[in-house]
């Protein structure tokens, strides 16, 4: 009896095997969760719905050293997640062979909120700016054709895209659509500053980050503003012009206006505190110093300094005591985000 | 019985007629259409590199590269129906170094007779704007012709590279527009509408050629007269580059159909 049913057993197990063949993966769709106080996505989740394998794929992706031309260089090379994604010590990026850019790394959070990136503008979708750091000479200095012939080579890789998007075949869109997944989860909205915002765990600030909040209000909250720290325009800061770097134009660079040199993308305050060097060039090593340029460091630079940093009398600069500043930087402190430093869905390890 | 016979006989052959000629009349189904962008230098075919040409004041060029992106295209019918390319496949690059990019083919255009049609050159803010979805294959084939920048996540509508010389520049020196959109500041995407000399007759059995003939003189002659001397590398100029885009939409024009 046990024969027979073991024998009958064996065959439907044939029989099912067979029904495999024909089974293809179906990615689990995952929500997005975004925090209370902040504002609505950008990104639009209909054209690239989230799956946990999409995402994974994502995260193997951007940690990927071969979409470089020295198969070294991955994205997260120069998004070191302990620095806020940003490259810990470098004023500016490295890429391969020892080349170096002539812009300080941005973090890389909240991106699903924002239209256009970099510090210029550069890109105006999130799926397409991973385009510049892959082609760009001194980043990693591929072509996207070639990073999906030699994704396509590595057996690896055909489960991912299989588990992500039906079948293995790597195309630039299902590419750069993994890679915006991942990054569409990079959410850092878990400060000691949204806590209180959302009355979470009892959190309150200090007397030094009230203090610092109230003076960021006045004196800071106009460009820097929001939930995301930033009204994402492009301005004019009035820090003094670099040498170092003449094909430095600024926002003058992607619109071709005079009226846009030195002009970069206000960034956003979340983590501030870790993504240091400072400014699009990196030039300044510590909120003290970038203070210190606000108070005492403008001037004039060839562009059209923004009007919101011309005192009364003509001259640039915002008025801050140092105690002033003191409290200010208790308060950006309260920006930085340990679960979104330390979480282990962004870590390449 | 013979009457009948031949009664019968000329119903017949009635009927054949009457049917032969409404098979005329009514069009139905779907054709092909293929374009084909001629590129010349006022009235002599282009020759790359090899070929001197004149250009404003004492400037003489030798063009060494042209590529453009055409799209979007549109045929209108005689009475005025318009007929859009399904826009996911509407998407081309022609190369002056590459033959058979310059003969576009597009099938399941309904048949009829087409008196104009319309095409972009560049990429639209709307194709940008739908993300990785949007550009399918069409960014692999774009960085593979060097149509792409890699400063900026942007195609390049149109590049025209040569050397030129002139009164004042009397070594040959390197001459480059590329033109595109500027981020989310400067559109260059435009438009061209051409009337076409005799109608395009797309039948399921027929395959009309629209001889699309582009005239490169028009680029540094056109609405704007541009001088290489004043500035020989045009990449992103907000005043300029829109200046370009103007002049490349003007040098087209159909020089025939063949149907």
């Amino acid at each position: 009896m046990k024969k027979i049913i073991l024998f009958f057993l064996a065959i439907s197990s044939f029989i099912s095997c067979d029904k495999e063949e024909v089974y293809t993966a179906v990615p689990n769709y995952i929500d997005l969760q975004v925090p209370s106080n902040f504002p609505d996505l950008e990104y639009d989740l209909s054209k690239n719905p989230l799956t946990n394998e999409g995402v994974a794929l994502g995260k193997k992706l951007f940690y990927e050293g071969r979409l470089a031309s020295d198969n070294i260089i991955a994205c997260g090379f120069c998004h070191e997640q302990a620095s806020a994604f940003t490259h810990h010590g470098h004023t500016v990026s490295h890429g391969v062979d020892g080349a170096t850019g002539f812009r300080n790394t941005q973090p890389i959070q909240n991106l699903a909120f924002f239209t256009e990136f970099t510090w210029d503008g550069a890109a105006i979708h999130l799926d397409l700016q991973p385009i510049i750091p892959i082609t760009s000479e001194v980043e990693m200095n591929e072509t996207i054709p070639s990073v999906l012939a030699k994704l396509s080579s590595y057996t690896e890789y055909e489960q991912l895209f299989t588990n992500a998007f039906g079948d293995a075949e790597v195309t630039s869109e299902r590419m750069l659509k993994a890679l915006s997944q991942f990054m569409v989860t990079m959410i850092s909205g878990n400060s000691k500053y949204d806590k209180v915002v959302r009355n979470e765990e009892n959190a309150t600030f200090t007397t030094a980050e009230s203090e610092g909040l109230e003076i960021f209000d006045n004196k800071c909250a106009t460009c820097h503003s929001g939930a995301l720290f930033t009204d994402k325009t492009y301005r004019n800061n009035g820090v003094p012009y670099n040498t170092k770097f003449p094909e430095e134009e600024g926002r003058k660079r992607v619109s071709g206006y005079e009226s846009d040199f030195y002009k970069f993308r206000v960034p956003s305050l979340r983590n501030v505190a870790l993504s240091f060097p400072y400014m699009h060039d990196g030039r300044f090593g510590t909120l003290e110093d970038v203070l210190n340029f606000y108070t005492d460091g403008m001037t004039e630079n060839g562009g059209i300094v923004d009007p919101l940093l011309v005192k009364n009398d003509g001259s640039l600069g915002i008025d801050l005591t140092s105690d002033e500043k003191t409290a200010l930087i208790a308060f950006l402190n309260t920006l930085t985000d340990n679960t979104f430093l330390n979480d282990e869905r962004f870590a390449e390890y | 019985m013979k009457i009948t016979k031949y009664l019968i006989a000329s119903f017949i052959a009635l009927s054949i007629t009457a049917c032969s000629s409404e098979d005329e009349e009514i069009i139905t189904g779907e054709g092909k259409v293929t374009l084909e962008f001629d590129n010349s230098y006022l009235t002599s075919d282009l020759l790359l590199s090899t070929a001197s040409y004149s250009a404003n004041e004492s400037e003489e060029i030798k063009i060494s590269d042209v590529k453009y992106i055409v799209s979007n295209i549109r045929l209108e019918n005689e009475e005025g129906e318009i007929f859009t390319y399904p826009k996911e496949d509407s998407y081309f690059i022609v190369s002056e170094t590459d033959t058979d990019s310059q003969f576009i083919s597009l099938s399941n255009i309904p048949a009829a007779d087409y008196t104009k049609i319309t095409f972009g050159i560049g990429v639209d803010q709307e194709k940008y704007l739908e993300g990785a979805t949007g550009q399918g294959d069409f960014l692999t084939l774009a960085q593979d012709a060097g149509m792409m920048w890699s400063w900026q996540a942007g195609y390049k509508f149109f590049v025209f590279e040569g050397l030129y010389t002139s009164d004042v520049t009397t070594t040959e020196t390197a001459f480059a527009f590329h033109m595109g959109s500027h981020g989310s500041s400067v559109d260059n995407y435009k438009e061209v509408t051409l009337s076409l000399t005799n109608s395009a007759r797309v039948r399921t059995t027929s395959t009309p050629e629209i001889h699309v003939v582009a005239d490169l003189a028009n680029i540094l002659s056109g609405t704007t007269t541009f001088l290489l001397d004043d500035a020989a590398q045009i990449h992103v100029d907000a005043v300029k580059s829109p200046q370009i885009a103007t002049n490349v939409n003007g040098m087209f024009v159909v020089d025939h159909v063949h149907n």
